[in-house]
Parts: structure tokens; C-alpha cells; sequence
């Protein structure tokens, strides 16, 4: 038998523990949105099928309009807030690519865009178009009609491998 | 020109608004909040039709934590909104029509309490049959939605010219069609919202999204009984408009919430509720014939536009004009008779959306053109310019229009194309298994741009040098992601040779910009650059004269640089900020985002004039800063202002218009005939607009304009069962994702434009999405036979028994 549920949720949101008392039944996408002021995470259709909301959960993306406080109760949450270069305050390479690229134009859908691509490089540092179309499937953007999104994710793709690669492998 | 990253070089301009909407640290103005807000929602109708008996209050209000319960007594002015015809209650009073129908709003302390309170108030109905088609609001005895009548008609348009009937008998082919096109939805990602505060000065702050802040302000004033500059409205950045967010939504309940309770409200619209309450492109039903002569040229076209405006005015009669002006297309037919009627009915709301009645028309006409090609036994494209109008020859209206060669240019560059080639010989691969057909289509079109004749179309703007040494622009135009912000700075960089550190860019500000019209029709970026060329001569005058005074140095040796004033010959040569990759590499965010405070603050661009100078150590040819000028005289003298109309045709057509922008587009699909599916393969667009400023942008606006025009064509429809949406949210209205677009986009860009020509860059926001449906209708009947005359393509028709041969024009059943 579980226990029953109070009110005190706890998790890890972009590195630093937090402690709220809410109710367990609150959506992800509102303790981040409106207890933790995150409002780089998105809200748009609210049943999981646009993913302005992603974040990473442990590491996975999930739709945070479909969590609740206690399914991530603990859990080590990755918003884009959390999400930069190698030091706090510049781009990553994946933030990096759709700038250059043009991966955006409201915006409005690219916090959730860059957080699944996150996700996607890091099971396929090298994607496949097949791989790219399967992991951003669930990213709707009404603007760009997803042409720079395809090439700043590719781009970013190369980006992420060069770095990952030693400096002997690298060919400039 | 093939527009691609390459190509475009050192125009590839990144966008300053790009790092803060990556990092997510934009605020939206939905993300906007202040500590002691309070939350807004509105009670919408339960049913598409019916007479209000009573609304009852007293429990909502009786409720904990609920400040404020607002119907239509509560309303100190206007109780009604619309750009064009203010016909909607901002609250019914007697009769809701339609579901999105606002009967009371709420304020608490929490988005719980105020849903609660709603379910709290009660709203006694005597429910009526709604008039859920046009033809049921057409019918004799109908009951009629609005006293200002004859009967549900909203608008009615025509054109006639020669004797039709007459020509018709001569022709030796007639076409005959009907087009039914959906009810889109606009689908921005961003919902409706944002945040109203009353102030300590008793004036109103109005923060939500709109495409025109000026004309929310006023449509504002007489609905709260406030002057006009009591209210500041800013209205930037946007998550996405495309039509949808022109006219008011949660903005009168916000302003009467937030003056009621004396603090700051919050709305915010669930997806459900935008659908629900939101505008939708005008579904239409458009007859046709059009009858040619022996040798195939057109002779008479018979047109009956029948548009479905839903409840409310809304642009339903702007919209309807424009849907008539483009469904003669860009042909030159000598007898015409066009009749359209815009119908209310208790169908939600239509109104404006990118294209604005143009994308219904050209998939008509277009279908059109292909079925008499095929009667004739003709090559499409050149059964086209046969047809096509003269360069000289006047517009659909019989107006006369600037004169370019945008159409024969557009119609040549696509008929080279390799994609546009395969037409000949349909491309036919035998690795493909049997029920897999391919086929390739094309289609023009001519789009006009501004509102046309006859509708205030004021332009403007302001070009100023700040007391911080900043060189400063201000448009009320607003930037909901298409780019403005930049293509405004690449303008000003050309012009004046300085570095994107040197602007400050004020838009979506009431406050702080001047009454420069809307964001919408594609005119941004004309009006911006015809502004920019008359404030430039002025304004460049005052800083050299300024320059020349302070240093001894004759005006005539001087220019404008990055950081200020340099000796002509000594300026770098490398000045305008381009930025290449390398400098945003080392892009620090927190400089990027720090100061958005302001929603029109927009970031600051990444390498500074004063970095620039101490780092290329150049600073011999520099003559003086922006700042120091700036020190110089009265802060006014250094502001100047411009005001002007869009251009319009000299001759009295309402509605016509001037500038018209052109656009081929082919398609290639691939039909699975078993289950009815297409797919598109590959596209090309050739759109002749003028320079192409920002390249960038460019190729995201017809890339996106493109795929919007994808799902119109395949996809989508909100569908509504007996007036009610049975699609509500983005599960079961199908957009486009990432797996159903063709990757093979291609966009070429014509830019020339006639000797002279006063006008310059022509927007091009919407001419992406109006001929892709009938390209992909034409490619998919050279893949199955099928005339497809209804969007979204119904599968069923394209799906055929296995073993059964395929023939032109044979039916599988
Ligand atoms: S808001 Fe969560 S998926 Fe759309
Ligand atoms: S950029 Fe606007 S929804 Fe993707």
C-alpha cells in the first residue's frame, strides 16, 4: 500500500533542489511554469500532443502538461532554462544551430523543440532524417513549416559530435 | 535567384530576437506576471443558438476568493467589438450565437476559484435551432441573426463585364465546378492572453498580442468608456498570429476585469477555448464556369462565391472582396459575371487569415485552368499563358495596377524548372509497387497586397537619434515571429552603414510608436522601407550637418558608419554587422537577454560600435559618435516623423489594389491509392516580390506559408457538427508535423522590379501559402485521374480497388 499523498513535493529542477508544498494532482507544466517562474516551458495544447511543454525527466523527454507533481516526485528535471554551453550564460550547440540556422520564428514552439532535440542527439549524436522525423514528431511549429528546424538540428548534430570527438580524431 | 543559406552570403542576418527565444528567456506576453494578480475567465455559451432568460450572479459572487462578476450591465461603453463592423458583444445580453459567445467573466485569486465560480453562475437558455449551413441561413423564413439584415447576408460583391451569357453560348468548352474549401484553423502556438494593469495614474496597461495595437486601443476606449490615451497597449512579441489575433479576444474582459478589481488580471485561453472562441479562414463554396473558344482561350468565367462568416462580422466583407477580386486570377478574360455573398450563420466566427480569401480563389480558379488544359489536350502551364493577362493590360478589377513582369517571370522560372520538367513525362518508378502513383502539378497566382482601395491604409513611422546615441526606429507594426525585427535592422544597416548596436528598434508599443497602420496584408515591410526612404534624407542631413559643425569638417566629407560619423574615405570597409557565425559564437546570453523588461526592448545585437573601434584599432577616419551628436541641440530636433497611405489604384474600384505580389509554385506528390494517402515530395516556389532584404526571413515565410498551405490542402479542418466544433484541440485538427512536410523545399526569388520603381521590397507573408493547393490537386490528378474539388482532400475518393487497371476518367465502383 502507498501512503497516501501530502502536500510536499520535492525534485530537481536544472540542478538545484527544490522543495514546494503543492498539491500532487498540479501538472508539471504549471509548478514549473507558475511556482517556479520557468516560463521557457511552454503551454499550448495541453493533452500532449504539441510539445511546447518538453522537458527532460531523468533524461527522457516528457510532456510536462501530462505529469504530475507526484509521478516526478524526485526526479532530476531538465527545463531549457538548464540548458547552455559549456559555461552558464552561453548558447548551447544545439541553441546555437537554430539561431544560425533560422530554426524558429514566434518561438513559441522552440524551448520544446530544442529540449526534444536535446534528447534526440543525445540517443543519436549522429541522426538519421528517419531518426530526426521520429524524435521531433511530437513538436508541432505552425511558423517555420520545420525547414530550419531540420537544418539547425543537423547542424547541431555535426556540432555535438566534433565536440564529442577527441581533438587527434577532429578534422577541421 | 535559388534563396538558401549560401547564396544569401553576408545577408544571412541573425535574428536579435533569436538567443532569447532559444534560451526560453523571452517573456511572452502570456508569461507576464506580477505578484498581486488575479486571474480572469470568461462564461462562453452552451449552445451555438439561443434566447438568455436569466443570468444569475449571486453564487459566483458570494463565492471565497472571487473579486469580480462581470455581464453586460457591467459594460461602461460599447458593449460590442470588430475592426470593420463592431458587431460582436463584448457580452450577450439576449441572444448568443455562436459557442464562443461571452455571457459573464470572472476574477480570482486563483485559475481554480475562477473556473469554479463559472460553473457557479447560472445562465437559464431557451435553446433555438441554428442556422448550421449557409444554405439554412439562405433559406426563406430563416430567422435572421442580425437586425442590420435583409436576411443573413453579411456582404455581397460582384463584377460584371461584357455579356457572359452571351459568351458563354459562343464557347466551344465550358468547365463547370464547384470548390469547397475547409475551415481552417490559424493554430498559433501561442493561446490568447496576456496581462491588464491598472495603474497608480488611473491609466490602463493592456499587455496581449495583437497585430494592431493602435486599433485595440480604440476599439478599447469605447468599450471601457476611457480616452484613448488613457490606454497603453503592448502588444509584442507574439507567439504566432497569422490572422487570428487581428481582432480583439481576451482583451475586453482583461481591461473590465482588471478596472473592476483595481489590480492586475492575468488571461489566459486553454486551446480549447481559442478554438472554441477564436476566428477560422472563411470556409467557401465556390461555383464556376468558365468557357473557352476553339483554340483554347478564354472567353467567359461565371463565379458564385458563397462564404460562410459564422456569427459575427469580423473582415468577413474585406475578405469576401478580396476572395472576388482573386478568383478571376491572373488571366485576362473579356466577359465575366462574379456574384459573392458573405453569410452569417451560428457557425463560429471566420474571419482573417493569411491570404485573406485569396488561397479559396486561386484553388478554384487554378482547378479551373488545369480541366480546361485538359479538354484542350494541353500542356497546363502553356494553356496558361495563352490566358495569361498582358503586362500592361489592367487588374482583375479593371483597375489599373503597377505595371511589372513579375507573372511572365514567375510563369518562365518555373516552367525551367527541373521539377515543373518531370511534368512531361510523369515520373514513373518501377521499384515503386503498383498502388503508389506519382504525379507533378503546378499552379500562379497574383496576390494583393495592402487593404486595397477605398480602406484606410495609413503608413508612417518615426527615425530618430536618442538621447543614449542610439539610432532609433518606431513602427506600430508587431513582430509575432515573421521576422520584422530584422529585416528593420538590415534596413537600417544598409542604409546608413552602422552596426546593429548602434539601433534601438521600438515596435508594439503604443506608448513609445507612431500610428504606423497594422501588421497585416503584407505591407510591413513596404511601408517600412518607403518610411525609411523618406526619413533617411532628413535625418542623415541633421547628424552630417551636426558632425561637420563640431569637427570643421565639410559635410560632403563625411558618411554615417558604425559608432557615428567617419571621413567618407576612411570608413571600414567591413561596416554593416553582418553577423557570420564566428562572432555569434561568442555570444553571451546574459547579455542578450538582460534588460527585456520591456516586451519592445528588443535584444541588443552582439558586438558593440565601441568594441568594434578598439578592436580594429581604426579610429583615425572616426569623426564623432552617435552619442556625442545626440548631446547637441534639443532632444526634438533630432526626431522626425513621416506619414503616408499605402498605394492605392487611382481608380475608384473598393477594394482593388496596386501592388500585387506573384508566386508559381509545382508540386510533386505521391498517391497510395490504398489507402487514400498523399504525400508530397517536392515543391518549388518562385515568387517575384521585389529585393529580398532578409534572406532569412524569406525563405521562413514561404517555407512556413508553404506547409500552412499543406495542411489546408491534406489535413485540416475544424469540423463542426450542428454549429458545435467536434475538433477541439490539436489531437484531431491535424497540422503538419515534421514527418508529413516535403524536405525538398525549394524557393527562388525574382527580384527585379521596374526601373524607378517607388515602392521597394514587397512582403511576402502570405504569398507563400496561396497556390500550393491547387499545385498538389493538379499533381495528384496526373497521379490517379481524380479531379479533386474539395480541400482537405477527401482520401476516400483517391483510394482504389487492388487489380483494377486505372484509367482516366473511369470510375472504380
Ligand atoms: S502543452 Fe503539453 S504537449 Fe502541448
Ligand atoms: S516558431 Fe512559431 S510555432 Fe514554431
Amino acid at each position: 500500500m502507498s501512503k497516501p499523498l501530502d502536500n510536499h513535493w520535492t525534485a530537481v529542477v536544472n540542478g538545484e533542489q527544490k522543495h514546494l508544498e503543492i498539491a500532487q494532482t498540479t501538472r508539471l507544466v504549471d509548478v514549473l511554469r507558475t511556482h517556479l517562474q520557468l516560463t521557457g516551458t511552454k503551454v499550448s495544447c495541453e493533452v500532449g500532443r504539441c510539445g511546447a511543454c518538453m522537458v527532460l525527466m531523468n533524461g527522457e523527454p516528457v510532456n510536462s502538461c501530462l505529469v504530475m507533481a507526484y509521478q516526478c516526485e524526485g526526479s532530476d528535471i531538465m527545463t531549457i532554462e538548464g540548458l547552455h554551453g559549456e559555461e552558464k550564460g552561453t548558447l548551447h550547440p544545439i541553441q546555437q544551430a537554430f539561431v544560425e540556422e533560422g530554426g524558429f520564428q514566434c518561438g513559441y514552439c522552440t524551448p520544446g523543440m530544442v529540449i526534444s532535440t536535446k534528447a534526440l542527439l543525445d540517443a543519436h549524436p549522429e541522426p538519421s532524417q528517419e531518426q530526426i522525423e521520429t524524435g521531433l514528431c511530437g513538436n508541432l511549429c505552425r511558423c517555420t513549416g520545420y525547414g530550419g528546424i531540420i537544418r539547425a538540428v543537423r547542424k547541431a548534430g555535426e556540432r555535438c559530435v566534433v565536440k564529442e570527438t577527441s581533438p587527434e580524431e577532429t578534422v577541421s | 535567384m535559388l534563396l538558401n543559406r549560401k547564396q544569401s552570403g553576408k545577408r544571412w542576418h541573425l535574428r536579435p530576437d533569436g538567443a532569447p527565444k532559444v534560451t526560453g528567456q523571452l517573456q511572452y506576453l502570456t508569461d507576464m506576471t506580477l505578484p498581486d494578480m488575479i486571474h480572469g475567465r470568461v462564461l462562453r455559451s452552451e449552445y451555438p443558438y439561443a434566447r438568455i432568460l436569466s443570468v444569475d450572479t449571486s453564487e459566483a459572487e458570494a463565492l471565497e476568493g472571487v473579486y469580480a462578476v462581470l455581464t453586460s450591465k457591467d459594460v461602461p461603453g460599447l458593449n460590442r467589438f470588430g475592426i470593420a463592423t463592431p458587431d460582436q458583444p463584448v457580452f450577450c445580453e439576449d441572444i448568443v450565437r455562436y459557442v464562443g459567445d461571452a455571457i459573464a467573466a470572472v476574477a480570482a485569486d486563483s485559475p481554480e476559484r475562477a473556473a469554479l465560480a463559472l460553473d457557479a453562475i447560472r445562465v437559464v437558455y431557451e435553446e433555438l435551432t441554428p442556422l448550421n449551413s449557409t444554405d439554412a441561413a439562405l433559406a426563406p423564413g430563416a430567422p435572421e441573426l442580425h437586425e442590420h439584415g435583409p436576411g443573413n447576408v453579411l456582404h455581397r460583391t460582384e463584377i460584371k463585364r461584357g455579356d457572359a451569357e452571351q459568351a458563354f453560348a459562343n464557347c466551344d468548352h465550358i468547365v463547370t465546378e464547384t470548390y469547397y474549401t475547409p475551415r481552417q484553423m490559424h493554430a498559433y502556438m501561442e493561446t490568447e492572453g496576456g496581462l491588464f494593469v491598472p495603474d497608480e495614474e488611473g491609466r490602463l496597461n493592456v499587455y496581449a498580442a495583437t497585430q494592431h495595437g493602435y486599433k485595440d486601443r480604440m476599439q478599447l476606449a469605447r468599450i471601457i468608456g476611457y480616452p484613448e490615451e488613457d490606454i497603453r497597449v503592448v502588444s509584442s512579441p507574439i507567439g504566432g498570429s497569422f490572422g487570428g489575433k487581428d481582432e480583439l479576444n481576451v482583451q475586453p474582459y482583461g481591461a473590465l476585469l482588471a478596472l473592476r478589481c483595481g489590480r492586475p488580471v492575468k488571461m489566459h485561453n486553454s486551446r480549447k477555448e481559442s478554438v472554441r472562441a477564436g476566428l477560422k479562414r472563411h470556409p467557401m463554396k465556390i461555383e464556376m464556369q468558365t468557357g473557352m473558344s476553339r483554340e483554347g482561350i478564354l472567353q467567359a468565367h461565371r463565379v458564385r462565391i458563397t462564404a460562410d462568416t459564422g456569427a459575427y462580422a469580423t473582415l468577413g466583407a474585406p475578405v469576401l472582396n478580396f476572395c472576388t477580386e482573386h478568383c478571376l486570377g491572373p488571366y485576362a478574360i473579356p466577359n465575366v459575371d462574379v456574384e459573392g455573398v458573405s453569410v452569417y450563420t451560428n457557425n463560429g466566427l471566420s474571419g482573417e487569415f493569411r491570404g485573406f480569401g485569396g488561397n479559396q480563389a486561386i484553388f478554384a480558379m487554378e482547378g479551373q485552368m488545369d480541366r480546361l488544359a485538359a479538354i484542350m489536350n494541353m500542356d497546363p502551364w502553356e494553356f496558361r499563358r495563352r490566358n495569361m493577362r498582358e503586362k500592361n493590360d489592367p487588374g482583375p478589377l479593371n483597375q489599373r495596377i503597377l505595371v511589372t513582369d513579375g507573372l511572365s517571370q514567375v510563369w518562365e522560372a518555373l516552367d525551367r524548372s527541373e521539377l515543373w520538367q518531370k511534368h512531361q513525362s510523369p515520373p514513373a518508378d518501377p521499384a515503386l509497387p503498383p498502388w503508389i502513383k506519382r504525379g507533378v502539378g503546378a499552379a500562379i497566382a497574383m496576390h494583393g497586397a495592402g487593404l486595397g482601395y477605398g480602406i484606410p491604409d495609413p503608413a508612417g513611422g518615426r527615425l530618430s537619434l536618442n538621447n543614449e546615441g542610439k539610432i532609433e526606429v518606431a513602427f506600430s507594426y508587431e513582430e509575432f515571429g515573421q521576422g520584422l525585427i530584422a529585416t528593420l535592422e538590415i534596413m537600417l544597416c544598409d542604409l546608413f552603414q552602422c552596426s546593429t548596436s548602434d539601433l534601438s528598434i521600438i515596435i508594439g508599443d503604443t506608448d513609445r510608436v507612431p500610428h504606423s497602420g497594422s501588421s497585416t496584408a503584407s505591407r510591413s515591410t513596404t511601408m517600412a522601407w518607403m518610411a525609411l526612404q523618406r526619413l533617411q534624407t532628413p535625418f542623415r542631413s541633421r547628424v552630417l550637418a551636426t558632425a561637420s559643425v563640431m569637427s570643421g569638417i565639410p559635410t560632403d566629407e563625411l558618411v554615417t558608419g558604425p559608432g557615428g560619423v567617419w571621413r567618407k574615405d576612411q570608413l571600414p570597409a567591413e561596416t554593416s554587422e553582418v553577423e557570420t557565425p564566428e562572432k555569434a559564437e561568442r555570444t553571451k546570453v546574459a547579455e542578450i537577454v538582460a534588460g527585456r523588461t520591456e516586451s519592445t526592448q528588443i535584444a541588443e545585437s552582439y558586438l558593440g560600435a565601441s568594441q568594434y573601434l578598439a578592436k580594429e584599432g581604426v579610429s583615425s577616419g572616426f569623426v564623432v559618435s552617435y552619442a556625442e551628436l545626440a548631446t547637441q541641440g534639443e532632444a526634438d530636433e533630432w526626431i522626425f516623423d513621416t506619414k503616408f497611405d499605402y498605394p492605392t489604384t487611382p481608380d475608384n474600384v473598393v477594394g482593388g489594389h496596386y501592388l500585387y505580389t506573384y508566386a508559381a509554385v509545382a508540386a510533386e506528390v505521391e498517391v497510395n491509392t490504398l489507402t487514400g494517402e498523399t504525400k508530397l515530395l517536392d515543391t518549388r516556389h518562385v515568387v517575384a516580390a521585389g529585393p529580398v532584404i532578409n534572406p532569412m526571413g524569406y525563405i521562413g515565410q514561404i517555407e512556413g506559408g508553404s506547409v500552412m498551405a499543406l495542411g489546408f490542402t491534406l489535413t485540416e479542418d475544424a469540423v463542426m457538427q450542428d454549429s458545435r466544433y467536434v475538433t477541439t484541440n490539436l489531437d484531431t485538427y491535424l497540422i503538419p508535423t515534421i514527418q508529413d512536410i516535403h524536405t525538398n523545399l525549394e524557393v527562388e526569388a525574382i527580384e527585379d522590379l521596374p526601373e524607378g520603381d517607388a515602392f521597394g521590397p514587397r512582403g511576402i507573408g502570405e504569398i507563400g501559402s496561396v497556390a500550393l493547393a491547387p499545385a498538389i490537386t493538379a499533381a495528384i490528378h496526373q497521379a490517379t485521374g481524380v479531379w479533386v474539388n474539395s480541400l482537405p482532400v477527401p482520401r476516400e475518393q483517391l483510394v482504389r480497388p487492388l487489380n483494377v487497371p486505372l484509367q482516366e476518367g473511369v470510375s472504380p465502383s
